[in-house]
């Protein structure tokens, strides 16, 4: 069984706090995204993880067993990188079989497992190109293959998405997570995007600042935000002006909103996060009246921006209704808000 | 409704067989005769600049005509090798080459020892320390070889062991060869991934010397032959150095040799110039990049593979 642990890991460049305190289990067989904005120390914790750098405090463990010292090259980890990482000089066959060669291992099993990590990918005719001769998605697949082929415990993908384009992106995203299940090697993987995260993980860590802010499924980590922080990054959010009503309830421009989320004194000024999909478009005499602004279709659902007559602010609402969809910018709509999974977050 | 019109310029746009072809002798027909006939004209002028004063110095080491006799009408007249083989003839040529190549050799293996992992640590450990030893390896373009003369006259007393060696001429020749080799070893390195590259090698189980050896070394080929070659060619091509040292090098050979026999002198200064010439071409072919590999990798019939074939 093969688990990777940070254990209450700190690291520091100089003056700025990279990583704080970082306590975080990759289950066997799991994949992991660890997503957040640039800087936000996810990289960080992957580059300790392979052993590119030593946390300041902490430990990382891989089965149980102790690496926080152990360097890099004698760490059973198998990595892909942003960028293009193949050597230029070697062919696919021998930048795959690189890693098997670092472990000395027979030339006949060698052969085998570059050959199996050729089909895994589906790139058996590609064998004798140089990375000059690949596209960026074929060139990710080798740099995943030549990962995989050495038998890692434990998968690094440090956002192996990112250069590609969008149509390439969602195909190898769904080619890792496919290799990824059918091996089912333990993964920690690096993303800033959200909708990457929410589509290929087991669970999310949500991180900002150095700080693990939250840990949990896709559908967690979307429904209920631990934080504001969370709740702004994964996901659109709508933040409107409100005032605490009392226990489980707000006041929207006079009207009064159920939600579980707030404990504020009666009073308080705060703001309400609450998702496109959690609004609704009703007639105007109904709910918070405002003006259609504009109208974006998005295939199964369209989402309708509304400017709010009060409070002068733009709200985003997700609508899966063929009615909704037909509205035209400067319609006069209301809108309805289910709080009960809003966010209420203190103003100043 | 405003109605747009566009004019369509280049007929390629315009599609199918409407568009009229351009005019072989209209304004675009004529630019483009211009765009070439001005960059090959250019070419030919550098080739003139550079092929005549070559041409001149053959026909002076090589035509044993007297110079003030030289002109059209002796232009086929008493062509002999004998200007380019005379030097090797002279007792003291083969010992001085032999020197001049040995002092190369020994040159360019401290060199790229030196600065190889040098600079390979600079730019990963200290990034922003690349411009000071830029700097630094500048220097020697900056002051000129008789300052670094005077300096050796000032440890001469204490260092007579070492002077007195031929070899004691590599680690100053190792220090004038630092502005071509320095700036040519970063730019292999600039033109590499390099942190991604070694994070990639060692992420495979590559230890420092793997990743030298099968990543490194081979992807900075291009840049470490050619600081080579330029290597090769100031130590081959330094004087001042050798002749204050009193040491036979080349140079010196060809200095005191075109004293005595001018024009064999230039023969051989013109067949220096023409080795240099094959070399920078062996250069150019050795640091193509390779399309195929030199062993071909078949893949094995894998057990899905087998599988699959069987049903």
């Amino acid at each position: 069984m093969t688990t990777l642990s940070f254990q209450g890991i700190r690291k520091t460049f100089g003056p700025t706090v990279a990583l704080e305190n970082l306590h975080l289990d990759v289950r066997d067989g799991e994949l992991i995204a660890l997503l957040g904005p640039s800087g936000c120390g996810k990289t960080t914790a992957l580059r300790i993880a392979a052993g590119f750098e030593f946390a300041d405090t902490g430990a990382v463990q891989v089965g149980g067993t102790d690496i926080s010292r152990t360097p890099a090259h004698k760490r059973n980890m198998g990595m892909v990188f942003q960028s293009y990482s193949l050597f230029p000089n070697l062919t696919v066959a021998s930048n795959i079989d690189f890693g098997l060669r670092t472990r000395k291992i027979d030339k006949t099993e060698r052969h085998r497992r570059v050959s199996e990590a050729l089909e895994l990918v589906q790139l058996t005719g590609m064998a004798n190109r140089y990375p000059h001769q690949l596209s960026g998605g074929q060139q990710q697949r080798v740099a995943l293959a030549r990962a995989l082929a050495v038998e890692p415990q434990v998968l690094l993908l440090d956002e192996p998405l990112s250069a590609l384009d969008a149509k390439v992106r969602l195909t190898l995203r769904d080619e890792i997570r496919r290799i990824q299940t059918e091996l089912g090697i333990t993964t920690l993987f690096v993303t800033h995007d959200q909708e990457e995260a929410l589509g290929i993980s087991d669970r999310i860590g949500v991180m900002s600042n150095g700080r693990l802010e939250q840990l949990g499924t896709p559908t967690e980590v979307y429904r209920n935000p631990a934080n504001a922080f969370v709740a702004r990054f994964v996901g659109s959010m709508n933040e409107i002006p409100a005032t605490v009503a009392g226990p489980g309830a707000v006041q929207v421009n006079g009207h009064t909103v159920a939600t579980t989320t707030t404990d504020q004194s009666a009073g308080t000024a705060v703001t309400l996060l609450v998702r496109p999909e959690d609004l609704a478009l009703a007639s105007d005499a109904a709910g918070l009246p405002g003006t259609v602004t504009a109208t974006t279709f998005q295939g199964a659902t369209t989402v309708v921006t509304v400017r709010l007559d009060v409070l002068d602010s733009l709200v985003a609402v997700s609508t899966a209704g063929s009615h909704d969809a037909n509205r035209a910018a400067g319609d006069r709509v209301g809108v309805h808000i289910d709080g009960t999974r809003a966010l209420c977050e203190s103003v100043g | 409704m405003a109605v747009v019109s566009i004019d369509i310029i280049d007929p390629r746009l315009a599609g199918g067989d409407t568009a009229p072809p351009a005019p072989v002798g209209g304004p675009v027909g004529r630019r483009r005769w211009i765009g070439r006939i001005v960059p090959t004209l250019v070419l030919l002028l550098c080739a003139a600049f550079f092929i005549a004063p070559l041409l001149t110095l053959a026909r002076y080491a090589l035509q044993n005509v007297p110079t003030i006799l030289l002109g059209w009408d002796t232009l086929f007249k008493k062509w002999s090798l004998k200007g380019l083989t005379l030097a090797f003839e002279d007792p003291a040529f083969w010992p001085a080459l032999k020197l001049s190549l040995q002092l190369a050799v020994g040159t360019v293996l401290i060199t790229l020892l030196l600065l190889v992992p040098t600079a390979i640590w600079v730019h990963l450990r200290v990034p922003k320390a690349r411009s000071f030893i830029e700097f630094l390896t500048v220097l020697p373009y900056m002051i000129p070889p008789i300052a670094l003369v005077a300096g050796i006259f000032v440890i001469k007393p204490y260092a007579k062991w070492f002077l007195n060696s031929d070899y004691s001429l590599i680690p100053f020749y190792v220090v004038l060869a630092l502005p071509f080799t320095f700036r040519s070893i970063d730019a292999g390195l600039r033109a590499i991934d390099l942190r991604t590259l070694v994070d990639a090698s060692r992420s495979l189980g590559g230890g420092w010397g793997t990743t030298l050896r099968r990543v490194l070394i081979p992807n900075l080929r291009t840049s470490m032959i050619s600081a080579s070659f330029l290597t090769a060619a100031v130590v081959i091509g330094e004087f001042t150095i050798a002749d204050t040292l009193l040491k036979e090098t080349l140079p010196r050979f060809q200095a005191t040799f075109t004293g005595r026999e001018p024009q064999a002198g230039y023969g051989l200064n013109l067949l220096a110039l023409l080795v240099t010439i094959v070399l920078f071409v062996v250069l150019s072919l050795l640091t193509r990049p390779r399309k195929t590999p030199r062993r071909p990798f078949v893949p094995a019939a894998t057990s899905a593979a087998v599988a699959a074939e069987k049903h």
